[in-house]
């Protein structure tokens, strides 16, 4: 069940509606019902994984607070594997086979391992790494182990969240599942309208980018290089769209039920350097990796050879994470590569700032670190979303010879794009240098504030693309 | 102090939530409303554009012989050489990217009204691959959907939910305000030249032959394959003589695409013409009659328009 679907509208009001009105000890009961119906709308039978994954976690969790000694970190790993090996069998079995079977070919030796041609289970990198992190930090300390089965279950199967995040903390989400939700009229509203704005940022731009860019990387021997440019810049701002809609109707959509949800992106195309991109883009999961694998392997402290070697294999791993393909891979080290140089060559950057004279000009300085990062990612980007890293390579080639004609492809298509990018660029500058909230959403004045609930609604029904696909994080 | 507490309590209530919701919610469709009556009244006022064809396609045409298919009969096929030839009036209702569930609703909407003499339908390869948006594209006939029930089954195959989304009035015309601007005013006018659906390709392709590897199989979508079937039978039970081709390609496969063997296959059951052009040595590689590797320019659509009018002649022969 897509966020962007009649049958997820009619399932959120039906659950809303009964949430409102059932006594407040049938929640938890009503929220985990729920969610199973949820994930069951995709392949109901890979209910049965999640739920052997959460009684295998909701056991360690017990155990680690119970047991002391060497064995408890046993029970850890236990854990870990069992949630990694899920991972490794529907995410990464075919590709690690494929490999394996290229690089015994290179070497002249016959090699193959059955393929397994698994359908991946939807959001199943997410509530894994969920589940990870509720029995790393049980083994911590800083959790106590969940006795309520319902209320861990409910934990890892939270329907907002499920399938795409934000990747939740269990000292933030568990203490929040069992607390009594009254009526907050306020509260609904917040959260009705962060799911309109993430409806619009969906519907309106990113589905409509969409067809720009496919149309564009479907065929990039046939296509320009300015024509592939904006494609990558459309593609940069379908992704942010994509992935930070389906965060603002899943943050929105648990906000009306009465639960805060961690903040997921916060204008990332913002940033004037690379950590901080990484600390506005998908920060659930950029500060997993953190706290979980890069503070482990020794954080900032540690010599700086070994912290780029740290920020390495950080980076190849998220970029494993997002998908078993070569082309995540290669979008994952250049990033890692991209803050590894800017931390080598910050003091340098520092004097030629000083001696070019930008720091006169801070406004001016600041849009030029804004501008250089945000191309910088947008290069990146063309491994992310090519199709092979030979095509990619290809549009990389296209793009820095600039030749044109500019094709853009048609006139309607082009026009809502640049209305929709327009609009988010105008909500995003006020939300980053003016007032915080959304635009007219946010107006105190009630009926600008209405006024502009029903323009957005006309809007999304007008122009937003109906059609389009399943959210781009999905697939991870 | 009283009062005000009581206030309070109201504005935290159920009942309020539910009271503002609806309130919104009237609004919406007031708006809606309002929205979507002002571009069907536009849309339908449209004198040029893609639109504006299609309307003429389902609302207005009268000719005899009836061209469908996509971009590549949009561009092949040259009305005024089928009436030279034939003597019978023509026009083309192809549409670019659009594929036989397109055909099948606008046939269902022109046998509602007349009945034409000869209908041919190109089909291109991969016209049954199994995609999704070619049913998605059926979205162009939303604004027909109210006043023609008899396209409204095949308007229904985009999804199981039409119905529901089109409780909204503007939902048939989403995407479409800027199209029905241009369509109101001398926007299209140097840019929509065509000459009774047709509009022939005015440049020359400059790549050498490509040899497509065309072995691979693709899943096959039984119900495109159901809709070219009931095209078959619409036209037989109408008694409209039916002319499935496949016109050439500049590109020379390897095998014969499994949507086109597919198709030659249906024709041959029900007893209908069926000409393959798609690796006529005659266009086969040939430069100067294409635009792009998959449309012939105005040089080739006007050789083979003469080709075709000519061999639908000869089978005709006394019956016209």
């Amino acid at each position: 069940m897509l966020f962007n679907s009649i049958q997820f509208i009619i399932f959120f009001v039906i659950v809303i509606h009964f949430f409102f009105i059932v006594p407040p000890k049938y929640l938890l009961s009503l929220l985990l019902i729920s969610s199973c119906y949820f994930y069951m709308a995709f392949i109901p039978i890979y209910i049965l994984i999640l739920g052997v994954t959460i009684l295998i976690d909701y056991a360690a969790g017990l155990l680690l607070e119970k047991i002391q000694g060497p064995t408890r970190k046993l029970f850890l790993i236990v854990s870990i594997i069992a949630n990694i090996g899920v991972l490794a069998v529907f995410k990464y079995y075919d590709f690690i086979s494929e490999n394996l079977l290229l690089a015994f070919k290179s070497f002249g030796y016959e090699y193959s391992l059955p393929s397994l041609s698994l359908l991946l289970p939807v959001g199943l990198s997410f509530h894994t790494f969920q589940a990870m992190s509720y029995t790393i930090e049980v083994y911590r300390g800083r959790q106590k182990a969940e006795r309520n089965l319902g209320t861990y279950a409910l934990y890892v199967l939270f329907f907002p969240q499920l399938v795409a995040g934000p990747i939740e903390r269990p000292q933030h989400l568990i203490p929040q599942l069992v607390q009594n939700h009254s009526f907050d009229y306020r509260r609904i509203v917040e959260g009705l309208r962060l799911i309109l704005w993430g409806f619009f940022k969906k519907l309106v731009i990113a589905d409509r980018l969409a067809i720009y860019v496919n149309w564009a990387y479907n065929d990039p021997l046939s296509q320009s290089g300015i024509t592939l440019a904006v494609a990558t810049i459309f593609f940069a701002f379908q992704i942010y769209c994509d992935f930070s809609g389906y965060s603002d109707i899943a943050i929105g959509t648990a906000k009306v039920i009465g639960i805060n949800l961690m903040i997921n992106f916060n204008r990332p195309y913002f940033s004037k350097n690379f950590t901080e991109f990484w600390r506005r883009w998908h920060i659930s999961l950029s500060s997993w990796f953190r706290d979980y694998l890069y503070i482990p392997l020794g954080g900032n402290r540690v010599s700086m050879f070994r912290l780029y070697g740290n920020l390495f294999i950080v980076f190849l791993l998220s970029g494993f994470w997002h998908g078993a393909h070569w082309t995540f891979i290669v979008w994952g080290l250049i990033n890692g590569f991209y803050l590894m140089f800017s931390l080598m060559t910050s003091k340098l950057r520092q004097k030629v700032v000083r001696v070019v004279g930008l720091e006169q000009f801070p406004k001016t300085h600041q849009f030029l670190q804004i501008i250089f990062v945000f191309s910088l990612v947008c290069l990146a980007w063309i491994f992310f979303r090519a199709r092979n890293l030979t095509e990619a390579i290809t549009i990389l080639k296209k793009i820095l010879l600039f030749d044109g004609p500019f094709d853009y492809g048609n006139f309607s298509l082009m026009v809502f794009s640049l209305f929709g990018i327009g609009l988010l660029v105008l909500v995003e500058l006020k939300e980053e240098y003016g007032r915080k909230g959304l635009l007219f959403l946010s107006n105190p004045n009630g009926i600008v504030r209405k006024l502009s609930y029903v323009i957005l609604i006309v809007i999304i029904l007008l122009i937003g693309v109906f059609d389009g696909g399943q959210f781009i994080y999905f697939q991870f | 102090m009283k009062i005000h507490k009581m206030s309070k309590l109201k504005h935290n209530s159920i009942s309020y939530f539910y009271f503002q919701i609806t309130l919104l919610l009237a609004v919406v469709v007031i708006f809606d409303f309002i929205a979507g009556e002002t571009l069907r009244y536009f849309y339908f006022r449209q004198g040029s554009g893609e639109q504006s064809r299609t309307t003429y396609a389902i609302e207005k045409a009268t000719e005899e012989i009836i061209i469908f298919g996509s971009s590549r009969a949009y561009s092949h096929y040259n009305p005024a050489i089928f009436e030279s030839h034939l003597k019978l009036s023509s026009y083309n209702f192809g549409r670019i990217g659009y594929f036989i569930p397109y055909h099948y609703a606008v046939l269902k909407a022109l046998l509602a009204r007349v009945k034409p003499k000869i209908v041919i339908l190109d089909l291109t390869n991969n016209e049954f691959e199994k995609k999704q948006e070619d049913f998605e594209k059926l979205s162009a006939l939303l604004p027909y959907y109210k006043t023609h029930p008899e396209i409204r089954p095949v308007i229904e195959l985009k999804s199981p939910y039409e119905k529901l989304k089109l409780f909204s009035k503007s939902y048939p015309f989403n995407s479409l305000i800027l199209s029905i601007i241009a369509g109101n005013t001398d926007f299209h006018r140097d840019r929509d030249i065509h000459l009774k659906g047709h509009a022939p390709w005015r440049k020359n392709l400059e790549e050498p032959l490509k040899i497509v590897n065309t072995s691979k199989k693709y899943t096959l979508d039984p119900v495109k394959i159901e809709l070219f079937e009931s095209f078959i039978r619409e036209c037989q039970r109408t008694d409209i003589r039916l002319f499935i081709i496949c016109s050439p390609y500049f590109i020379k496969f390897t095998h014969k695409d499994p949507s086109v063997h597919l198709g030659e296959e249906i024709a041959r059951k029900h007893q209908v013409d069926f000409w393959d052009y798609s690796q006529n040595p005659l266009f086969l590689g040939t430069q100067s009659f294409f635009a792009d590797p998959r449309h012939l320019n105005e040089e080739g659509s006007r050789i083979y328009s003469e080709i075709i009018a000519k061999n639908i002649r000869g089978r005709l022969g006394s019956v016209l």
